[in-house]
């Protein structure tokens, strides 16, 4: 009994480290990817983690700024994994209308 | 709390990033000039035309697919526009747009597709833009050779190869978009800096000045050109190696290639895709058009063929005119379906050269130049 306790607990632990993980991975993406590109490019991805890993080493050769590498891939692999259904397709609004000027 | 100058910025980004969250969530993307188009990407503008608006030979502007590497460049001012002729030349020029549209004008119809159009359905994933059957469109562009402005500029004829650099440039350390052409193609009649596509001049679509490499993946299609210089060597960035190369020899799915085995695409292969019916659509019982195009790259369209059953029968479907290197043919097959049920309804192209598409297209490390025979499935439901 005692034991299963330690053992959920341990589980929830587990678990909460995982969500601040991918909380902090979530973070990284908006300040190592936003600066220069859409989110969309990389949110329709899915890709496994060694590719993942890969793309991270060649965005960080042509600047990005990645500082908690681990939980980006962490984030990326959770969310964006090959394993996960495809990103749902979005439209553009229709633009050959006059627009409203705001 | 000490605020470090990352914690900060990490609070400004994280801020600024919320706010885009709740704009993709409240406020979607309009894009000036454009009918609702599938969104890959606004910043930079990659956009994949639905197939329903593949109806016409000529595509409309506003529909037409966009695929931006880099933030696209600010205005160009047409009367300070210039283009530099350099590099191998006798006569280095700078050219005005009155100076290109004064040399003989040509109009090439020619269909433009993505290298990676298709990507989205290759297995195992690969990364890039997940287009599907869109990121292609036929258009009429207009303006002069090439072989004209490197004639007046006196290119030396051991030159191997054109250099062509457009105005956009790489955010961060992202190299800039340069791209080499071998002579022999830059030199081809068909081979043109369009001043216009459809008559108009849309920036968005690599105006004032873009290079048409008719039959060629649309990566060799420069945008906003600045410079062409013919050179001995083909220029060796990102954007030509490793970017935008095939594999000599096919690769088991998924298993990387030898750098040394990577060759640069030229032509296109042949393909065709269905545009209507829409893949899972439900129609009912009764006539129906089955419709869709096919190109060939540097070879005509011979012949369509489609299939109802999954491939069993094929039957020819008829083809628009002209029959012509370059650009696209529609095509068209009238069917009624003797029971309801579910169709897969599939297209195979046929070139000039006896090229046809094959059943699977072979994987390749970036996923480029998707062929394989198309195939929808549509629901026929009993008429009432």
């Amino acid at each position: 009994m005692k034991t299963a306790i330690l053992l959920s607990a341990a589980a929830l632990l587990a678990l909460a480290a995982d969500q601040a993980t991918l909380d902090r991975g979530q973070k990284e993406e908006a300040l190592a990817c936003a600066p220069c590109h859409s989110l969309r490019l990389v949110d329709s991805q899915r890709l496994s983690k060694a590719t993942w890993n890969k793309e991270l080493d060649k965005m960080a050769a042509w600047g990005a700024k990645v500082q908690d590498r681990d939980a980006l891939l962490a984030y990326l692999v959770a969310n964006c994994g090959d394993d996960k259904p495809p990103a749902p397709p979005e439209m553009t609004k229709d633009g050959t209308r006059p627009q409203r000027k705001q | 709390m000490s605020f470090t100058r990352r914690n900060l910025f990490a609070t400004v980004a994280t801020a600024a990033v919320s706010r885009q969250f709740a704009q993709a969530a409240d406020d979607p993307v309009v894009i000036a000039g454009k009918r609702p188009m599938i969104l890959h990407s606004d910043r930079p503008e990659d956009l994949e035309t639905p197939v329903r608006y593949f109806d016409s030979w000529v595509t409309p502007i506003d529909a037409f697919f966009v695929r931006q590497h880099l933030p696209r460049p600010g205005a160009i001012d047409t009367a300070a526009y210039r283009l530099t002729v350099n590099g191998m030349v006798s006569k280095p020029l700078a050219l005005s747009l009155a100076d290109l549209g004064a040399l003989p004008q040509f109009t090439v119809p020619a269909t433009l597709e993505c290298t990676g159009n298709g990507r989205g359905f290759y297995s195992p994933k690969i990364p890039g833009i997940q287009w599907m059957r869109g990121a292609i469109g036929n258009a009429e562009w207009r303006g002069p050779r090439v072989s004209d402005v490197l004639k007046m500029a006196r290119a030396n004829s051991a030159a191997a190869f054109l250099e062509t650099d457009g105005a956009d440039t790489g955010i961060a350390s992202t190299p800039d978009f340069v791209r080499s052409l071998p002579m022999a193609k830059a030199l081809h009649p068909a081979t043109i800096l369009a001043l216009s596509m459809n008559g108009q001049t849309p920036a968005i679509h690599g105006f004032p000045v873009r290079l048409i490499v008719p039959g060629w993946d649309g990566t060799s299609w420069v945008k906003w050109v600045t410079r062409v210089s013919p050179a001995a060597q083909a220029n060796t960035g990102f954007f030509m190696n490793p970017a935008y190369r095939y594999p000599k020899y096919a690769l088991p799915p998924g298993t990387p290639a030898k750098p040394a085995e990577l060759e640069v695409i030229e032509g296109m292969p042949v393909k065709s895709c269905i545009t209507a019916p829409e893949d899972q659509s439900t129609a009912a019982a009764g006539p129906m058009t089955i419709r869709g195009f096919a190109w060939a790259g540097e070879n005509a369209i011979e012949r369509v063929e489609v299939s109802v059953d999954g491939g069993s029968r094929w039957r020819e479907a008829q083809l628009s005119s002209p029959k012509l290197p370059f650009a696209w043919r529609l095509w068209s097959l009238e069917w009624q379906p003797g029971e309801p049920g579910y169709y897969t309804v599939m297209s195979r192209a046929t070139d000039t050269a006896g090229r046809v598409q094959p059943i699977v297209a072979p994987w390749n490390p970036s996923g480029y130049l998707w062929n394989a025979i198309d195939r929808v499935g549509v629901i026929v439901e009993k008429s009432a």
